[in-house]
Parts: structure tokens; C-alpha cells; sequence
């Protein structure tokens, strides 16, 4: 069966000929991207660095997904690193009242962790998130995590179907990526050189980006 | 390239899914809210990688299951076609916990009888479901 979907799914993205031609694309650029009117999951793997602008308006996001926690642990340890939490809305209360508010509040996310977190091997990395009042689609999720213009890690998650009003955690276990001496020396000295973006896809439209930058300097 | 499974856990409201899926991540099971949507965990184990979806049993949410089986591997606790099924038995030692399963012959399926508190038989549990979607994988190459 898995064999069977498998080409189900190669043939539904254009295999054969089509489908190697896919793979040699050119490169994409952020600029030519911000033109475009709907970004695909393909146009967000064609890119090659992290992002300094948002692909998206947060309105983009018409679902009312949100997420609503972050866990980090180490999965040897079995120890939670660090986790947050938004408090929960009041009932009837605006999130924000203030006009002048950032607009990219919420958006954007700066981690301080020691070097220590560098020598990690196995962690679990889990978002909650919940979801409006009409269903969701082929939710999918690409991650693209770099060190200055070297890409370090990219997650390419499907979650598919959503329950209206649901609440749904997801936990990634992986290997941190191996990294030598001189990389972890580098990624320590230039903190906030280290940066991620996340897109969010909704039937294979962006519907969200996310953007994160990191620091390993704490404590230092 | 890796092998991909995907694997997907239903059952009634409360029958321990979610407790079943943190104990064999080595999770806090002390305090489990009933589940409102989905918990899915993407692991590698012997070389695998395993996404396994954990989708709440409440009533209400019963009639989106069927939104969860789409190029499904295995799935625990009721029967699906073309997938392995593994019926974890929670709770044996409590009343009522009997199945019927001599009447499915057209899948694979084990019951593994298990404690989600102890963690007793998980492991056993899932190294069969991996060891017998990949004989059904090898044997279709």
C-alpha cells in the first residue's frame, strides 16, 4: 500500500519527464516571489536563503489558525528545555486593542540559548495549534532553517485535514543536524545569524510565514 | 531514501490513544486532556520514519476520522482496508475489555495486550507493526 500511494503521489506532481525538469528549476528570489499573488509549497523549496520580508499579509491566513504553544526537549535527557505558552484570550476580549501595534507581533520569534544547545543530539520539537470554524485542507508546513546562506535543516510536514475548532499538537523527533567544531565555533560568534522561516500552506496556497532568528551566545 | 509510514490510531473516547502515544515517548502521562483535534509524533525508529496520528474519540469528532485514513500504513485499534491493524488492549485489567477479532481475515492484525502506565508491550507492539508493513512493502518490490 505505501508503495502503491507513493506513486500515486509522484504521479499526481507530475512524474516522468515532468517531474525531472521539476527538480532542475531555477532558483527562486524573494523579490520575484512578493510579485507573485499565490505562493506554492514548490516556490518556497526553490529558495536559497532565509527570507527578509513576509511572503504573505497576516490576513492571508483567513482560517483563524493559531498557534498557541512551543515545546522544546531533549529527547536523551528526556528533559523539557523550554516551553511557551499564549494565554488563552479572555472571554469577549479584544488580543490586541492598540492601533499602533506592530502588525508583525506574532510573527516573528528571537531564541537566546546557551552553547550548550549545540551539542544536543536528539530533540523533540512540539507546536499546538488550533484551528477556526470551518474545516482545513491539506494543512502543510515547510520549515527552512539556515546559518547565513547555508541551509541547515528543512521540514516538509503535511498534517492534512483539520477539525473545525480543533486543538492539535504536532512533535517533530529528530537529529539535530551534524555540525563540526568550526560551524559551532561560527554559529556561537555571530549570534542572530542563524535564522528560519516557516511557511504555512492551506490546499497548497501560503497562508502564513513565520520568521525566527537564534543566538547561542548565552551565558557567555 | 527512507521509508515513510504513516500510521494512524482510533478508538472510542478515553480508551488511552494519547497515553499509549506520550508513554512511548517517553512523556508526562500525569496530566492527558481529553484529545479536540489530532496529536501527531514523527519519530524515526530502525530506520523508519513513522508518522503516527493520535485523533480524538469523542463523539463529535468520530465523523472526521474518516478524513485521516488516506494513504494510511497501519492503523490501531479499528480496521481499515489494505492497512495492518494492531489493537492495542488497554485497560485489560479492566471489565469488559473483550474483542472480536477472529472474524477479520482479510488483514493482519495482532491484539498486543498492553499498559499505557507501565509502558509494558508499546515497544513489542510497535516493532510488529513496523516489521510487518515492511514485510508487506519488500515483498510488493
Amino acid at each position: 500500500m505505501s508503495v502503491a500511494s507513493a506513486e500515486r503521489k509522484s504521479k499526481k506532481k507530475g512524474g516522468g519527464l515532468s517531474g525531472l525538469l521539476r527538480k532542475e528549476k531555477e532558483p527562486v528570489t524573494e523579490e520575484e516571489l512578493l510579485r507573485k499573488e499565490v505562493i506554492t509549497p514548490d516556490d518556497v523549496h526553490r529558495l536559497s536563503g532565509s527570507m527578509e520580508n513576509y511572503l504573505c499579509p497576516p490576513e492571508a491566513n483567513i482560517y483563524g489558525i493559531d498557534f498557541t504553544r512551543f515545546k522544546l526537549r531533549d529527547m536523551d535527557s528526556q528533559t523539557v528545555l523550554f516551553e511557551v505558552a499564549k494565554p488563552p484570550v479572555p472571554e469577549g476580549g479584544e488580543e490586541f486593542d492598540s492601533d499602533d501595534m506592530d502588525p508583525n507581533a506574532g510573527r516573528f520569534v528571537r531564541y537566546q540559548f546557551t552553547p550548550e544547545f549545540l551539542k544536543l543530539k536528539t530533540v523533540g520539537a512540539t507546536v499546538e495549534f488550533v484551528v477556526g470554524e470551518q474545516p482545513v485542507n491539506k494543512f502543510r508546513m515547510i520549515e527552512k532553517h539556515y546559518f547565513k546562506d547555508k541551509m541547515l535543516k528543512c521540514f516538509d510536514f503535511e498534517f492534512g485535514f483539520c477539525i473545525p475548532h480543533s486543538r492539535n499538537t504536532v512533535e517533530h523527533i529528530y537529529e539535530f543536524p551534524q555540525l563540526d567544531a568550526d560551524e559551532i565555533r561560527e554559529m556561537i560568534e555571530s549570534p542572530y545569524e542563524t535564522r528560519s522561516d516557516s511557511f504555512y500552506f492551506v490546499e497548497d496556497k501560503l497562508i502564513m510565514h513565520n520568521k525566527a532568528d537564534y543566538a547561542y551566545n548565552g551565558g557567555t | 531514501m527512507k521509508q515513510k509510514e504513516k500510521e494512524v490510531r482510533l478508538g472510542l473516547d478515553n480508551a488511552g490513544k494519547t497515553t499509549i502515544l506520550k508513554k512511548f515517548n517517553g512523556e508526562d502521562i500525569d496530566t492527558i486532556s481529553p484529545t479536540l483535534g489530532f496529536n501527531i509524533k514523527t519519530l524515526e525508529h530502525r530506520g523508519y520514519k513513522l508518522n503516527i496520528w493520535d485523533v480524538g474519540g469523542q463523539k463529535s469528532l468520530r465523523s472526521y476520522w474518516r478524513n485521516y485514513f488516506e494513504s494510511t500504513d497501519g492503523l490501531i485499534w479499528v480496521r481499515l482496508a489494505g492497512a495492518t491493524l494492531l489493537v492495542f488492549a488497554n485497560k485489560q485489567d479492566l471489565p469488559g475489555a473483550g474483542l472480536d477479532l477472529d472474524e477479520i481475515t482479510t488483514h493482519h492484525w495482532l491484539i498486543q495486550g498492553c499498559s499505557a502506565v507501565t509502558g509494558e508491550n508499546l515497544l513489542e507492539g510497535i516493532d510488529w507493526i513496523i516489521d510487518d508493513i515492511a514485510s508487506r512493502i519488500f515483498t510488493m518490490d
